[in-house]
C-alpha cells in the first residue's frame, strides 16, 4: 500500500464537477508536481487532501488510515473527528496568499499552533522556531508584523509556520502565484530544500522549470482528469498527450 | 462690595457636588451595560452567522425588533409591560429594569458591528488555522476575534459615547442619574445653568473614552493588515 493514496476522487461545485474521478498514489518521500491551466482542479484536488475540501466520491488514506471512502457509487464517509485531526496534523499547507496572521509577530506566527494545538510550551518550541526561521533566513525578522515583509518573505515565513507542527507531508497551493518574478527563487530554493531532505509533498505550480528541477513525477491535469503522468524529464521532454503537448508550448 | 461673578461661581460651586451625586447612577448603568452587552453582542453575531438557516432567522428577527423600536419604549415595556405576561411576568426594581433592556438593545447594535466585522476577515485567515489544526473556537478566539476587535473599535467608539448618553433615558424610571438632579435643580431654582453644568459633566466623560478609544487604535495600529 502507498504512503498516500487518493482514488477516484469526484468533486463537483453547486452541480459543476471539478475533479472528475481523479487518482493518485504516492510514496513517502516523493515529490509531485501538477501542473495544468487554471481551473484544472489542481488546487481542488490538493485542498482535498489538506481537509479544505469535502469530496462527494472516492477515497483517501494516508500511511494506512482512511480519511474518507466511499463503498461502490455511494457518497464518500469521511471518518471521526479525532482521526481527521490526527491525518490533518501529518500535513503542512502552504497557501498562494501565505494567510500569516496579521496581528502576530512572525515568531508568534511560528509558535501560536504547537501552543494552541499541540498544547507545547513556548520554551520546549522555541529551539525548533529558531532553526526553522534560521533555514528559511528570517530569523532576524522574528519580532516584524508580516505586513512589514516582502511577498517572498511572507512565503518563506508560512513554510516555516507549515514546519513547526513537523508534518510528515507538505502541500503546496500555487506557492509563487503571487509572488513578484524576483521573489519566486527565494522561495523555490526554501522548497527545493525540503526537496532535497526528502519531504514528501505536493506541488501545485506554474513555475515549469522548477516543477521539471525537483519533481519526481509530474502530473498534468486539466477539465478535471489527469492527463498524463510520469517522470518529470518524459513529460516535459516528450510528453504523450496532445494536451500537454499544447500546454507546455503555451507556458514558454 | 457686589460681584456678580462670584454670585454665579457660588451658585456653580454649589450645584456641582449635587449633580455628581448623579455620576453613580449613570457611571454604574453605563460600566455594568457595557460589560453585559459586549460579549453578548460578540456571542450573537456569531450565531447570527451561524450555518443553520433557524438560528440566523431569530437572531435577525431579534435584531430588528431591538433597531426597529424606541429604547425608551424597550424601557417602559421592561418596566411597566412586564409584570402583565403571562407566567414570565416579573416586576423588576428600576436599575435590573434599566440594565436588562439597554443590554437586550446594546446588544442588537453591537451584534451587527461585530457581525460586519467577522465577515470582513478573510476566508485565508480560516484556513490557514483549520490545515494547523485550530478548532473553530480556537480559530475564533486567537485568530479572527484578536482582528475583527481593531476593525471595530471606531464603531464601538460610536457605541460606547452614545451608551453614556443613553443612559439619561433612566429618568422615566425615577433614577436619579446626572440629567435627572439637573432637571430636579432647574425646576427648583427657575435657573437653566445647571444644564450647563450637567453637559460638561457629559463632555469630560466623553473625552476620557474618546481617549481611551484613541489608545486602544494606537496600540492596535502596531500591524497593518
Amino acid at each position: 500500500m502507498s504512503f498516500i493514496e487518493m482514488k477516484h476522487i469526484e468533486k463537483s461545485f453547486d452541480g459543476t464537477p471539478v475533479l472528475k474521478d481523479v487518482s493518485l498514489e504516492m510514496e513517502k518521500g516523493e515529490v509531485v508536481a501538477m501542473i495544468g491551466p487554471s481551473g484544472s482542479g489542481k488546487s481542488t484536488f490538493l485542498r482535498c487532501l489538506g481537509q479544505l475540501e469535502i469530496i462527494d466520491g472516492g477515497s483517501i488514506c494516508v500511511d494506512g488510515t482512511y480519511l474518507a471512502k466511499s463503498e461502490g457509487t455511494a457518497k464518500a464517509v469521511y471518518a471521526d473527528k479525532a482521526t481527521q485531526q490526527q491525518l490533518l496534523l501529518r500535513m503542512g499547507m502552504v497557501f498562494q496568499q501565505f494567510n500569516l496572521f496579521p496581528h502576530m509577530t512572525v515568531l508568534d506566527n511560528i509558535l501560536i499552533a504547537p501552543k494552541m494545538v499541540k498544547g507545547m510550551k513556548e520554551a520546549d518550541i522555541l529551539p525548533t522556531a529558531e532553526r526553522l526561521l534560521k533555514k528559511v533566513g528570517l530569523w532576524d525578522k522574528r519580532d516584524v508584523y508580516p505586513s512589514r515583509l516582502s511577498g517572498g518573505q511572507k512565503q518563506r515565513v508560512a513554510i516555516a509556520r507549515a514546519l513547526a507542527m513537523n508534518p510528515d507531508i507538505m502541500l503546496f497551493d500555487e506557492p509563487t502565484s503571487a509572488l513578484d518574478p524576483e521573489l519566486t527563487g527565494e522561495v523555490l530554493r526554501t522548497i527545493k530544500q525540503l526537496a532535497e531532505e526528502h519531504m514528501t509533498m505536493i506541488i501545485v505550480t506554474h513555475e515549469m522549470a522548477f516543477a521539471r528541477e525537483v519533481a519526481d513525477r509530474v502530473i498534468f491535469m486539466a477539465d478535471g482528469i489527469i492527463q498524463e503522468e510520469g517522470p518529470a524529464e518524459e513529460v516535459f521532454g516528450a510528453p504523450k498527450s496532445p494536451r500537454t503537448k499544447a500546454f507546455l508550448d503555451s507556458m514558454l | 462690595m457686589f460681584h456678580v461673578e462670584e454670585v454665579i461661581m457660588d451658585y456653580l460651586l454649589h450645584i456641582v457636588p449635587i449633580i455628581s451625586e448623579g455620576l453613580e447612577v449613570t457611571v454604574s448603568l453605563f460600566f455594568v451595560v457595557l460589560v453585559l452587552s459586549l460579549p453578548s453582542g460578540i456571542l450573537l453575531a456569531m450565531l447570527r452567522l451561524s450555518p443553520l438557516t433557524i438560528v440566523r432567522r431569530i437572531v435577525e428577527f431579534y435584531v430588528y425588533i431591538m433597531r426597529g423600536t424606541p429604547l425608551m419604549l424597550q424601557i417602559l415595556f421592561i418596566y411597566y409591560g412586564l409584570p402583565f405576561i403571562p407566567y414570565i411576568g416579573v416586576q423588576l426594581d428600576a436599575p435590573t429594569a434599566a440594565v436588562i433592556s439597554f443590554v437586550l438593545n446594546y446588544a442588537a447594535y453591537l451584534c451587527e458591528i461585530f457581525r460586519g466585522g467577522i465577515q470582513s476577515i478573510p476566508k485565508g485567515q480560516y484556513e490557514g488555522a483549520k490545515v494547523l489544526g485550530f478548532t473553530y473556537a480556537q480559530t475564533m478566539r486567537k485568530i479572527i476575534l484578536p482582528q475583527v476587535i481593531k476593525r471595530v473599535l471606531p464603531p464601538l467608539a460610536n457605541e460606547t459615547i452614545n451608551l453614556l448618553k443613553d443612559t439619561s433615558l433612566v429618568y422615566i424610571l425615577a433614577m436619579n442619574d446626572v440629567l435627572r438632579i439637573t432637571r430636579g435643580i432647574v425646576q427648583r431654582d427657575f435657573d437653566t445653568s445647571a444644564f450647563i453644568v450637567a453637559g460638561v459633566f457629559y463632555l469630560i466623560m466623553t473625552f476620557v473614552l474618546t481617549n481611551i478609544f484613541n489608545y486602544l487604535e494606537k496600540r492596535y495600529a502596531v500591524y497593518d493588515e
